[in-house]
């Protein structure tokens, strides 16, 4: 641990030194005289998506400065984990991005599963990418709602929720609960789907594919509102957005190609046939575009696997005791926001020695302080919902 | 402003990596593992190998800095991608109860928060770094560091007796 | 009985009567708003709405209004207190004293002021100020940004509406709102809505800016200044706020109706029904409050910047040139206006 001096010295170098985020000179004022207005927005706040608070800086209505503050609902994830046996920590794991659980427990499991000698049976693999399909339909359609709501029309969410509540209703089915699964297991899944599910998710994939053009193209990407509300909003280059780390749709949506199903493959991806959705805009719309394009692959690949389910088992053999090798796994995958990964440090006992999830919400959430000043408040929202973060996956 | 992604075949990609990082630095590992190339360096001369991966082979993508407390030295990994399915790993240990090491938020700015973060965590200093404030836990009155390993908590189990 | 009512008609009495008539519609109309808006987003939003108290849920308002009155009254310790506590009464008193020109019926109106337009204009734009004293009263970051855009809002508003009010006098040739029903009678294509369609479409607009409705609703803004000049307040100071918006709601939709859409004249003269037509005043006002709920529960919310273009860029300039058509088509054709 630092001494306190020394901590103090590093602190006080950082805050006094101009920084991205920081003003060089706090004590700006206009050729007018006039101040800026300091306002502290969040972290109970109805867009904040989660607790947020952002320090902002407003020139009128400009964002002249945006600080993020972040930390509210900091659980402890990693240290947590690193006191639970193997197992354990795959709930724990659940409660990152609680939008989509399901991409949160499949990283995780991988990433022990790359430290132990165990064979993953293929109807496990496949029942795992369904299941995160479906996880990622429940957490697309959604924040497309949420973009809405953020923007003031209220009836879209109510829609995305209708669906959201239906796939839950077959998540509670297949995995016993609507929202912290706990599903995938290390060398598996917990259980075989029940009988007769494959054919009612055809039914409601179907009745989805019917649905989502009318409820949430046709009502909203026309309207005049929405397209000047968000096209140009929160608009980036591709280099920025490389620069800034970003992953997901906010890198997808400025024509960037990139995503971890497609490019670093893993489990029953591997066999499925499926578009990467960019678009070439880098704004909002743009990225309201691409979740409804990545919903239509959703639906296409969830149709493939439902097509060729393959026979078998659901559950390799792990051992009785899960105790992986000593060394650094490593799970990667897709999550409805972006990259996900899972670096997992064993020391061959039966805790985890080291455990770090890279969120893809934390690093999106940096472009906050990149894009933000120059747009005016109102603007804010839009580009939350570019980025689409939930609170419990950038606090970890 | 198109941004040049690498092509071609994914293992004479690596291969090319792995020379391009061996040519320029001294490095004490270095190995290519399925998709993934190895380094382990020192930490006098990471600022100068993420340097070669960004600007001369053109990975464009840091995923993570991992920190993990070995009990008197702190070993870093940085994630590299480059978006094609090569991945570079590098690893580097700093010795001490008080670390220090060179900001790499000048090369992948995106490392800010990863550093952040890790100063929080663990308290590495990162010499150079812009904005090194706390992320996740209280700016001030607390004076810790969660994830070291001397950080106890009080419900720790092991289960040690399970067979 | 008819001396009672003679009686009655003298002043104070007539004077109190009115009063008593106004504040009894007004505070009725927004339990009313409120429910008729709570059933019309939850049909339009897939849900069933209030439908627990009383039946199909009609006494909710009743339960809204007893919990309103049951709640403590917060106030920001730091707040200009008799500002803050001002402003609702400076926010309902205008969206309830224009009531009183309004005719519901042939010989329905309270005060038949022959300048009533211009009542209507002076009054409603009072509203603004309460807005700013909310705003400014509750020493709030948010409230003041609300009370900043409410200002500018209102008073940006307020030149298409008066402008595409010129139109109507200048039609009918007067500014009591009792001269234009009556120019309006004699079956709907007599109603100023069709000669004047832009400038209905363009007070209708403008009146959606005038009530702070969706999408205009940049003063509230709940998603990004929570409520804005009215974050901080509480219990019945918040409920007398929002019988004040309900109430400039229906407002809007009455004059709109009265000016545009023939007040309560029949759309063809076999169903006049005499001192009963207020019933088409009724549904007429009814039908635009409907519309306003539809527009709110539907599209998103305009920018500042782009609500200033809007209403200067494009309003405006509407009204302009149709004026000009008007006064030409008067000019060449005097027989048919």
């Amino acid at each position: 641990m630092l001494s306190e001096e020394r901590s103090k010295d590093i602190e006080t170098d950082a805050l006094s030194a101009p920084a991205a985020g920081r003003l060089a000179n706090p004590d700006v004022r206009d050729e007018f005289g006039l101040e800026t207005l300091d306002m502290s927005m969040g972290p109970q706040h109805p867009a904040m998506h989660g607790l947020l608070r952002l320090i902002l800086e407003l020139d009128g209505e400009t964002v002249v400065r945006c600080d993020p503050v972040m930390g509210y609902l900091h659980r402890s994830k990693e240290k947590i984990s690193e006191n639970r046996m193997y197992p354990a920590v795959i709930p724990i794991t659940d409660r990152i991005d609680y939008m989509n659980n399901m991409a949160m427990e499949y990283g995780y499991c991988l990433a022990v599963e790359s430290l132990m000698d165990v064979e993953i049976p293929p109807r496990a693999d496949a029942i795992r990418a369904l299941m995160n399909e479906f996880s990622r339909i429940m957490s697309h359609i959604p924040s497309i709602g949420f973009l809405l709501l953020e923007l003031g029309a209220f009836t879209p969410i109510l829609y995305a929720f209708r669906e959201r509540e239906r796939i839950q209703t077959i998540m509670e089915a297949v995995t016993g609960a609507r929202m912290m699964f706990h599903y995938i297991r290390i060398g598996g899944v917990k259980a075989d789907l029940p009988e007769g599910m494959p054919e009612e998710m055809w039914k409601y994939i179907e009745g989805l594919e019917e649905r989502l053009e009318p409820d949430f193209v046709d009502l909203i990407a026309g309207n005049e509102i929405f397209v000047a509300r968000t096209r140009g909003v929160g608009k980036m280059t591709q280099e920025k957005a490389v620069e800034m780390g970003l992953t997901g749709v906010p890198l997808r949506c400025t024509g960037v190609e990139f995503d971890v199903r497609k490019h670093y493959p893993y489990g029953w991806y591997k066999n499925l046939d499926f578009d990467v959705v960019t678009d070439e805009a880098g704004d909002v719309e743009a990225s309201y575009r691409c979740r409804i394009g990545e919903v239509k692959q959703s639906i296409r690949m969830i149709k493939q696997i439902l097509e060729n389910l393959p026979e078998g088992e659901v559950m390799g053999d792990t051992g009785r005791r899960i105790r992986p090798d000593e060394g650094d796994g490593f799970g990667r995958v897709e999550s409805a926001r972006g990259e996900y990964a899972v670096h997992i440090v064993s020391d061959g006992t039966d805790t985890p020695y080291r455990v770090h999830y890279r969120t893809p919400c934390t690093v999106n959430m940096q472009l906050l302080q990149e894009i933000v000043p120059g747009h005016y408040l109102p603007d804010i929202m839009p580009i939350m919902g570019l980025i689409d973060p939930v609170s419990g996956a950038w606090d970890k | 402003m198109a941004v040049t992604l690498p092509e071609g075949d994914l293992n004479s990609r690596l291969e090319n990596y792995l020379d391009g990082f061996r040519n320029r630095h001294g490095l004490e590992e270095a190995e290519v593992d399925g998709n993934v190339v190895r380094l382990v360096v020192k930490p006098e001369v990471l600022l100068a190998v993420l340097a070669t991966a960004k600007e001369r082979l053109r990975i464009l993508h840091l995923s993570f800095i991992t920190v993990v407390d070995r009990v008197g030295s702190f070993e870093l990994t940085y994630e590299l991608l480059d978006l094609r399915g090569g991945q570079v790993r590098v690893k580097t240990t700093v010795e001490g109860e008080e670390p220090v090491i060179d900001t790499v938020t000048e090369i992948y700015p995106t490392a800010n928060w990863h550093e952040r973060e890790a100063y929080d965590m663990f308290g590495i200093a990162f010499k150079g770094h812009p904005d090194l404030r706390r992320l996740y836990m209280w700016q001030d009155h607390f004076d810790h560091h969660p994830l070291l390993k001397s950080f106890e908590i009080s419900t720790k189990r092991t289960f040690e007796g399970l067979r | 009985m008819g001396t009672v009512l003679q009686y009655l008609d003298q002043e104070p009495f007539r004077f109190l009567l009115s009063v008593g008539a106004i504040l009894f519609l007004v505070l009725n109309l927004a339990a009313v708003f409120t429910m008729a808006e709570r059933k019309t987003s939850a049909y339009i939003q897939l849900r069933y709405g209030p439908n627990r108290v009383g039946p199909r849920g009609l006494l909710q308002p009743a339960a809204d209004v007893f919990k309103l009155f049951s709640k403590e009254n917060l106030s920001p310790s730091r707040a200009d207190l008799w500002i803050f506590l001002g402003a609702p009464i400076a926010m309902f008193i205008p969206a309830a004293l224009v009531w009183l020109v309004v005719p519901f019926a042939p010989n329905a109106v309270i005060a038949d002021l022959n300048v009533a337009i211009v009542f209507f204009i002076a009054v409603t734009s009072i509203g603004a100020l309460g807005l700013i004293m909310a705003g400014y009263g509750s020493r709030s970051t948010f409230s003041l940004l609300g009370a900043m855009r409410g200002a500018a809002q209102m008073i940006s508003y307020e030149v298409p509406l008066i402008l595409s009010l010129l139109g109507v006098i200048m039609l009918s040739g007067s500014l009591s709102l009792v001269d234009v029903v009556n120019a309006q009678g004699g079956g709907f294509w007599h109603w100023y809505f069709l000669p004047q369609l832009p400038m209905f479409i363009v007070f209708y607009i403008a009146g959606i800016a005038e009530a702070r409705r969706v999408p205009f609703d940049l003063p509230e803004g709940e998603s990004e200044i929570v409520g804005g000049f009215m974050v901080e307040y509480s219990g019945m100071t918040w409920g007398l706020i929002q019988a004040a918006e309900f109430a400039s709601m229906g407002l809007i939709s009455a004059i709109t109706a009265t000016l545009f859409l023939g007040g309560w004249q029949p759309p063809i003269e076999a169903l006049d029904f005499g001192n009963f037509n207020w019933i088409w005043f009724g549904l007429k006002t009814a039908l635009l409050v409907f519309t306003f709920q539809w527009i709110r529960w539907s599209l998103p919310r305009l920018r500042m910047d782009q609500l200033m273009d809007f209403g200067w860029k494009i309003l405006v300039p509407i009204c302009l040139i149709w004026l000009f058509v008007t006064a030409g088509l008067m000019l060449l054709f005097p027989s048919v206006f």
